[in-house]
């Protein structure tokens, strides 16, 4: 609601103070959007002058959505994807164990993210006006920090560890997010050089190196080092080379790794203790290497925030813990600094496993809730979400439903990600209640649009929406006149609607009685069973029907069919005229086509609604008949 | 070679696709139409590769002409002239240079508000072209033939369907067949003055709507129909009224059906179900000429998906060769390759 309230401010400034001195209006629109507007207290009287003179403007105002920007697009698209094959996937695996393709799909979402991040940067760096490329700036800051945490949850709930020991995996987590010095690092043992310390970052490169845990890097680095030959570097090398390194398949227990490695550990304490290093950088290597916090402290301020000091923190004092431990490292190494960043915020209630501060934070950022929703459905699907509210209830389902339901109904106000949005709703109880009223709303221009919305409509069950659509159409075409009765008809039909076929045969025949020809009759002559939705259409269709009998002479049948619409009583009011007028030429025929029988029927039909025709045509009519009766008394109409 | 398939997120729905051919080489350019965005365009596109090393082409996009509604349909009416039918009722020829791609696309000849409802706006739903000729339709239900050497209308046919029309086929140079929204078929004499068809007949007794309309290329009497309800059916028009097959295909509606030009007897289709198949049809056009096709044969039909099926509609496809081309729903365009024919 916040980011809403700051736009008001900001558009209002557009409007003439005129409109102020009215009073102003608001009302909602579809979606997150509303209309302000100026509300006159008095009754103007508009004439097409003033209409064209007033300054009063409506303002349409909505929140501004970053996900509707192109390139987003494709990351909405891209992602809905993945969404619909994890709901597959959850639905399979309530019988079996797929933890494999989720962590397949999870690394999907990334390799998502990563491709909207490089689109990003292309963009950015083409980009020549400065508020744009600020823009795409700003959009690389939200997704480089999106695909740091998606990465940091898929280690810690989602992928497979072997005996659960993070730390390889944490290593790579820092190495991949947040690469420093590593140019520095490749430059200087590409060129090989001995005497590199040198060099103004050489040290710096080193330290972190070690806390990165890239061993091999740090001892290559070390041996370029002037005085690599001296007691002292060979020590720390040595030192370096013989870490234990734990690895499930190594064939030994994590007991026997801790003890091995407690022990080499305290090797390098005397070593430390024993005044061997002279040089105060190799010493605080050494020191780093014990996992002495200090030393820690030290070499904080050359990172930009404290998580790219998790990794070397776990690996110098306890390499064995497991993933749900990584709490007590999160705290100590956050302790280091004070920059409080949103980011940082999200890591360290990560590392605590604390999924519902995570969830609120990730909220914050805005990317109009993509990360939050999609997450949250991963980590549920996933079984590693749980979440009690204050009355430790379980509220996970509600609270995935929520961000999803969110979500899905932020994509269904754009015209043309609601098919994407309709995914999303569709996929949870309420959702399918939601996305029928928005589907209903939803603005419809042309037909072909009209046929997609009722199929995507009819995908989910929401045969109330195809109907509601086809009825719309229908109105549409009613309302355009009489030449359009042919469409009303149609979606008339398609809405299996009664009432609404029944308006617009009521039309058909009432233009008909005004002296248009009959519209439709391509439809009416092959719609078959289609008519008998309704009386009224199907007295439209059977009276089309003796239209074309009547034109093409075959004069028995015709009189046949229109006896029988006069006898069943079925026309309205205001067709009886019409209906009975249609008789006369049948009863003038050379040869006699209406029956003695039929003849007494039309003259009682006529008698009792004399009211619907003038006297003389009524007369006309009497004497019509008398004659045809005179006719046939003698020799009937046969049977054919 | 197993078939390959390349997506690319293009940021709108594609309605149509549709290669840009090219003499004596393999062509790397095509078109694209969209649909149901707030602003539509034309674009055109070109496969280029992004590093010099590497294999993989991805398209780039060479320019934009932005319409003023959904692209309904879009033909060629000779190599470099493609005819463009519109949702507000107007249809373009636009004409792309032979040598420059990324110059903008020229106008050549606009009817605005061709198809309409008086003063109300009418979609025009789709188009046909046959050697310059074309044929376009609305949901006013009147059928055009206009000419697209002297750019006038040539003969219209009013109210040649009092419903809506939505797909449009030249069978001959003076014949044209329609499908309405209730799947009614109707063939049309151009040269004759009546406003009657020549033939009319029901695609199927569901009074769904006839989606899209091709003639088989080497044998002109056979027609085919997509339904929306998925069905395709089949014509020989020597003996109309009823389909001489009714085969009930895709999960939803037909979008678009192509024969393969290097190969009549294989056809491919899409559908809003996300399908895209190929079709075997040996079977089904030898045994038009002489009778109806036994059951048991219909089942041996050989029928292949080309892509796994999409969560969205497939719109179009068009193919050139070995490469095919299809525009989807979900906002992507797919390159499907190595398609054996």
């Amino acid at each position: 609601m916040i980011g809403i309230f700051k736009f008001i401010r900001v558009n209002f400034q557009e409007l003439p103070d005129k409109c102020f001195k009215k009073g102003i209006g608001c009302v909602w629109r579809r979606g997150n959007q509303f209309t302000v507007f100026p509300r006159s207290q008095s009754v103007n009287k508009t004439t097409d002058e003033s209409r064209n003179k007033t300054d009063d403007k409506i303002l349409n105002i909505r929140q501004e959505v970053v996900l509707f920007t192109p390139i987003l697009r494709k990351l909405v698209n891209e992602a809905n994807g993945t969404y619909l094959s994890v709901q597959k996937i959850s639905e399979t695996s309530k019988t079996t164990d797929n933890q494999v393709d989720f962590l397949k799909l999870s690394r999907q979402y990334r390799s998502i993210i990563r491709v909207c991040i490089e689109s990003l940067q292309e963009a950015a760096s083409k980009e020549k006006d400065g508020i744009d490329k600020n823009t795409y700036l700003s959009y690389l800051t939200i997704f480089y920090s999106i695909e740091c945490i998606w990465h940091l949850c898929e280690i810690l709930y989602i992928d497979i560890i072997p005996g659960e020991v993070v730390l390889p995996f944490l290593l790579e987590w820092v190495r991949f997010h947040f690469p420093c010095h590593e140019q520095t690092a490749a430059q200087l043992l590409e060129s090989c050089e001995v005497g590199s310390e040198d060099h103004k970052d050489y040290w710096d490169t080193v330290i972190v190196m070690i806390v990165q845990g890239r061993i091999d890097v740090a001892r290559a680095l070390l041996k370029l080092h002037s005085a690599a030959d001296s007691n002292e570097f060979k020590l720390v090398d040595n030192s370096l080379r013989s870490m234990p390194v734990y690895s499930v398949y190594g064939g030994i227990s994590t007991g026997e790794f801790t003890i091995s490695w407690k022990h080499w550990q305290a090797e390098c304490r005397s070593k430390l203790n024993s005044k061997v290093l002279q040089d105060p950088q190799l010493e605080l290597v050494m020191r780093l290497m014990c996992g002495e916090r200090s030393a820690f402290e030290c070499v904080s301020v050359k990172f930009s925030s404290w998580f790219d000091l998790v990794g070397g923190w776990v690996l110098w004092t306890a390499p064995w813990t497991r993933r749900g431990e990584l709490g007590a490292a999160g705290a100590a190494c956050a302790a280091f600094t004070h920059t409080r960043g949103p980011l940082e915020q999200i890591v360290r209630a990560l590392l605590d496993g604390d999924l519902h501060q995570v969830i609120r934070e990730i909220q914050q950022i805005s990317d109009n809730n993509w990360f939050a929703a999609h997450l949250t459905d991963m980590l549920y699907h996933c079984g590693k979400l749980r979440i009690l509210d204050i009355h430790q209830a379980d509220v996970t389902s509600r609270l995935r439903d929520s961000l999803i339901l969110e979500y899905g109904s932020l994509l269904m106000e754009h015209k043309s990600l609601w098919s994407v949005g309709l995914s999303y709703l569709c996929g949870t109880p309420e959702g399918v209640r939601r996305a029928e009223l928005m589907l209903e709303r939803m603005p419809i221009q042309t037909e072909a649009k009209a046929m997609r919305v009722a199929a995507e409509a009819k995908k989910y069950g929401l045969l109330g929406v195809v109907q509601s659509v086809s009825a719309c159409m229908s109105t549409r075409h009613l309302s355009g006149g009489a030449e359009r009765t042919g469409g009303a008809l149609a979606w008339g039909a398609r809405a299996r609607s009664g009432p609404q076929c029944s308006r617009a045969a009521h039309a058909a025949l009432r233009a008909h009685c005004a002296g248009l020809p009959l519209p439709a009759a391509d439809l009416l002559l092959t719609a078959g069973p289609a008519l008998l939705v309704d009386d009224t259409l199907l007295l439209l269709g059977k009276y089309c029907d003796f239209h074309r009998l009547y034109k093409s002479r075959e004069f028995r049948k015709a009189a046949k069919l229109l006896v029988s619409l006069i006898t069943s009583n079925i026309a309205p009011e205001y067709f009886w005229s019409t209906l009975l007028l249609d008789t006369l030429p049948l009863l003038e025929t050379e040869e006699p086509v209406i029956s003695s029988e039929d003849t007494y029927d039309i003259m009682l039909c006529l008698e009792l609604r004399s009211t619907c025709l003038s006297k003389e045509k009524a007369d006309l009519l009497r004497l019509a008949l008398a004659r045809n009766l005179a006719r046939t008394v003698l020799v009937d109409v046969g049977d054919e | 070679m197993p078939l390959d398939v390349q997506g690319t997120f293009v940021s709108q729905k594609i309605n149509k696709v549709r290669w840009i051919p090219e003499d004596y080489m393999e062509t790397k350019h095509f078109f694209t139409g969209s649909w149901d965005d707030d602003e539509n365009c034309i674009k055109v596109w070109g496969f280029e590769t992004a590093n010099e090393d590497e294999d993989v082409e991805y398209p780039r996009q060479l320019s934009e002409y932005k319409v003023d509604g959904d692209v309904t349909e879009m033909k060629f009416t000779n190599k470099n002239v493609i005819a463009v039918s519109i949702s507000n009722g107007d249809v373009k020829m636009l004409e792309i240079s032979a040598y420059d791609k990324e110059a903008p696309l020229k106008e050549v000849y606009t009817w605005n508000n061709l198809h309409n409802y008086g003063v109300e706006k009418c979609s025009c739903t789709s188009l046909d072209t046959l050697e310059g000729d074309i044929a376009s339709i609305g949901e006013d239900g009147n059928v055009n033939i206009l000419n697209g050497r002297r750019g006038d209308i040539s003969q219209t046919i009013k109210g040649a369907d009092s419903c809506s029309l939505h797909s449009v086929c030249f069978i001959k140079l003076n014949e044209v067949i329609t499908g309405n929204v209730r799947g009614h078929m109707k063939i049309w004499d151009i040269r004759s003055s009546s406003n009657k068809p020549s033939a009319a007949f029901l695609l199927a007794g569901d009074e769904l709507a006839a989606t899209c309309i091709i003639h088989h290329p080497t044998q002109p009497h056979i027609v085919l129909a997509g339904s929306e309800s998925g069905a395709l059916a089949l014509w020989d028009l020597r003996m109309n009224q009823f389909p001489t097959s009714l085969l009930n295909a895709h999960g939803g509606g037909v979008t678009e059906m192509q024969f393969h030009p290097e190969n009549p007897n294989k056809l491919l289709t899409t559908s809003v179900s996300g399908e895209i198949w190929e079709w075997n049809m040996d079977m089904l056009t030898k045994k038009m000429s002489d009778d109806y096709m036994p059951v048991d044969d219909k089942t041996n039909m050989n029928v292949n998906s080309l892509m796994p099926t999409l969560h969205k509609a497939i719109n179009t496809l068009h193919c050139d060769r070995g490469r095919t081309l299809c525009g989807a729903d979900n906002e992507a365009i797919y390159l499907i390759k190595n398609l054996r024919y």
